[in-house]
């Protein structure tokens, strides 16, 4: 008698069956591919509009299937304003690194989540620039070395890492902010509920929702990918703390 | 249609409304104030959609995001706000995305003065972003003018996937002159629609992308095209008025407000006898080229290239066509101080004499 | 026939409302017609100025060097402007404000105390209209008054008649003096 298989997984429909272009280990493929299964689990395929930054998140352009449009370094919470004001009946998400979009984003993301804009930023946190060689980035953690920071980074010249799921759930306008880390099951499967989550919230015009996730960078932090994982638990996550920052919809 | 007495900020913005603009998004800067608050009122009334942008540079990118969805979009600043708005024009080129960029200049470099001037004559025409591509510059001379340019300029934006710049000055922004509107134009995404990412309920095509990344390849052969719009647009699209040059002397060169005081001046000198005309680009880019080699140049004795700024800024340009054949001189004000009927009859009272 | 109308002043005295009130008279009279200001950073207090052109053939230069008329609403704008009145050209003065001494001999000065005038009919805000009264009485060419008067009351028509009617007396005292200089 031949043995019958069932499927109980498949490639999400939005991501191509290519080859992934992230290194070994990196988390910006499972990101991408958590992302993918949001899109789907609410049938949003057709629907989904993805804005890419500059960085090693923007390579997302050779590996998502769906509509997506390519933003200048730092601007894809404007680009997608202008976007979402236009298709409001779109489901637009930015995915934006740490360079990206907390330093030379941080007045488009800050304003774009203050005035309330019905779309979803979703933001990979690895406190490093990753495509241009692992220099600092403003989510690098203190003492954490960099190629721009080589003996470390230190409080004195570059202050304390930023910390964006919070500041931005100060503020008044956006939903729902949250922030997970992505070095464990668990922490993939809440990060998928999360955004799953924020994209519903959207799509029922809630308001701003900001999804920060912790991934890693085995590459430039010279790492094996399971040591980074472990350097995520010991350092990362003792800073980011992940959680949930705002729900209006927990608040009401 | 009747003519009414407008302000040149509010006509060239409902021109661009009445050419099916939807989109607007700017943030404030003198002397282009009245662009931005005339749309926020009246954007609404038309299901369009204004923005108050935290920056120039968010501002574009907005712009940027409603052009992807095949929505007439457009921005407006003055001088230091274009320098912001400088990345994301190249984007707009990058990515072939049409739109309307209104500069209403005043002086420069720096903050300058927010006094009218032309000061922005070779950004607008040389390198208004990084990479080496260019814009259609519509240089307005009157209201009228500037209404219709506008009109007309996403229907360029659109049939070449590329920016369209519209340059004028202070002094055109906050004149007020008898225009004709012209008739409402129902938005349509007619032109953008076999590349636009919007999508109709229920429609289902193949994913599109609209990056400002390319490889390689593919880089150079959009370059390669950008260079053959640029010389098609020298052939086809150069916008120019050519004022009593047939038997001139004397060629006075500008665009403009310039222009404008400029013309007063030749009027007054053929009344006087003196044989002179002017050559007025109002595409700053494409240069009218062919007006330089029709002139007879046994005839002209001087090219008087008048700008209200100092340098003058399109005296390369002139000195490239003019190739030595007659001698050029300039003449401007500059700080905020403007070019005046007496003044510029002056300047060129002093070249006819030197060269005469 | 093209006439030049110089009006400056200090921001907040309604330098530009009177500039656009003439100019869009003259374009309701059938003429073409110009309005530029020219502004300062400051939005009160600055100085302001502005420029009107009528003409019964289309403006080439809204720029001229000097104009024919001048109303000029305070002392610092008065000395400021001075040279830019054409020989030949009336000057129509705010004299609770202007208070250095005409010394031109080459142009008909009318003093108005706009100023005080306008306080008497208890509106500060039409010092301006005043001014334009005057000018209008004393050289009609540039507009008829009557014409004028229609234009003031259409511009004004979404407000109460009681502002209107105001405007229209503001306009009538300031055509009085005017009057006496009419040529």
């Amino acid at each position: 008698m031949a043995t019958e298989y069932k499927k109980i997984y498949q490639r999400p429909y939005a991501i191509m069956p290519v080859m992934s272009g992230y290194c070994p280990g990196c988390l910006h493929s499972l990101a991408t591919k958590i992302i993918a299964e949001a899109v789907e689990e609410l049938g949003q395929q057709e629907n989904a509009m993805h804005v890419l930054p500059v960085g090693c998140a923007a390579l997302g352009l050779l590996y998502w299937r769906g509509d997506m449009v390519g933003a200048a370094h730092g601007r894809a919470p404007a680009v997608a304003t202008g976007i979402k004001r236009c298709c409001p009946d779109r489901l637009v998400f930015a995915y934006q690194g740490d360079g990206d979009l907390a330093a030379i984003g941080l007045a488009e993301i800050i304003s774009a989540a203050n005035r309330g804009e019905k779309f979803t930023v979703i933001f990979a946190n690895n406190s490093t620039y990753g495509m241009t060689g692992g220099q600092m980035a403003p989510t690098t953690l203190i003492g954490q070395k960099s190629t721009t920071s080589v003996y470390g980074r230190s409080v004195d010249e570059a202050g304390y890492p930023i910390k964006m799921a919070e500041i931005i759930a100060q503020l008044e306008a956006p939903a729902y902010v949250a922030r997970f880390a992505l070095n464990t099951p668990k922490g993939v499967n809440e990060a998928r509920k999360g955004i799953k989550k924020a994209f519903r919230m959207q799509l029922e015009g809630k308001g701003f929702t900001f999804i920060e996730l912790l991934t890693n960078c085995p590459t430039n932090w010279g790492m094996s990918p399971l040591k980074s994982l472990q350097y995520m638990t010991e350092n990362t996550m003792k800073y980011f703390v992940p959680g949930v920052y705002k729900d209006v919809e927990v608040e009401a | 249609m009747a003519k009414i007495l407008m302000k040149g900020c509010e006509a060239v913005a409902e021109a661009a409304v009445r050419g099916g603009c939807r989109f607007f998004a700017g943030y404030p800067i003198t002397p282009q104030n009245e662009i931005p608050e005339y749309l926020s009122r009246r954007l609404p009334e038309v299901g369009g959609h204004f923005v108050q942008g935290e920056s120039e540079v968010a501002s574009v990118n907005m712009v940027y995001g409603a052009s992807t969805m095949g929505i007439r979009a457009m921005t407006s600043s003055s001088g230091p706000g274009i320098s912001l708005k400088a990345e994301g024009i190249s984007y707009l080129a990058s990515c072939k995305l049409p739109a309307l960029i209104v500069n209403v200049s005043r002086g420069g470099p720096g903050l300058g003065s927010i006094q009218p001037a032309q000061s922005y004559y070779l950004q607008a025409t040389k390198a208004l972003g990084h990479g080496g591509f260019r814009v259609m510059v519509f240089a307005p001379y009157s209201l009228q003018e500037a209404v219709d340019l506008t009109y007309e300029a996403f229907e360029y934006a659109e049939r070449d996937r590329n920016p369209v710049f519209l340059l004028m000055d202070g002094c055109l922004g906050a004149i007020m002159e008898l225009v004709e509107l012209p008739e409402m134009k129902e938005p349509t995404d007619e032109n953008t629609k076999k590349w636009n990412l919007s999508k109709k309920e229920g429609e289902k095509r193949p994913p599109r992308a609209l990056t400002p990344i390319y490889p390689e390849v593919i880089l150079e052969m959009e370059n390669k095209l950008r260079g053959e719009l640029y010389k098609k647009w020298e052939k086809e699209d150069v916008k120019v008025e050519e004022f009593m040059t047939e038997d001139a002397e004397y060629i006075v060169v500008a665009y403009g407000i310039a222009a404008r005081v400029a013309k007063e001046a030749v009027l007054t000198l053929r009344e006087q006898g003196c044989k002179i005309g002017m050559i007025r680009p109002i595409t700053l880019y494409p240069f009218p080229k062919q007006s330089f080699h029709k002139l007879d140049y046994d005839k002209v004795k001087a090219i008087i290239d008048i700008e209200l700024t100092i340098p003058a800024q399109m005296r390369d340009d002139i000195a490239l066509e003019v190739m030595n054949r007659a001698p050029i001189f300039e003449y401007g004000r500059s700080g905020g101080n403007l070019l005046d009927d007496d003044g510029v009859y002056d300047a060129i009272m002093k070249v006819i004499k030197e060269v005469g | 026939m093209k006439q030049s109308i110089l009006i400056s002043g200090s921001g907040g005295q309604g330098v530009i409302s009177a500039g656009i009130l003439i100019a869009q008279s003259a374009a309701d009279s059938g003429k073409y017609a110009s309005f530029l200001p020219e502004y300062g950073p400051e939005q009160r207090g600055g100085s302001a100025k502005a420029t009107v052109l009528t003409s019964d053939t289309e403006i080439i230069s809204p720029l001229p060097k000097k104009c024919m008329y001048w109303l000029c609403m305070n002392e610092q704008s008065f000395k400021k402007f001075g040279s830019q009145l054409k020989e030949g050209g009336v000057l129509v003065y705010n004299s609770n404000r202007v208070v250095s001494p005409i010394t031109r001999t080459d142009i008909t000065a009318i003093p108005v105390p706009s100023d005080q005038l306008a306080d008497q009919i208890g509106n500060p805000k039409a010092a301006n209209i005043i001014l334009i009264g005057a000018l209008l009485a004393a050289r009609k060419a540039i507009i008829d008054p009557e014409h004028f008067l229609h234009s003031l009351e259409e511009k004004f028509m979404s407000k109460s008649e009681e502002i209107r009617e105001m405007n229209a007396k503001a306009f009538k005292i300031g055509a009085e003096i005017g009057s006496k200089y009419d040529e």
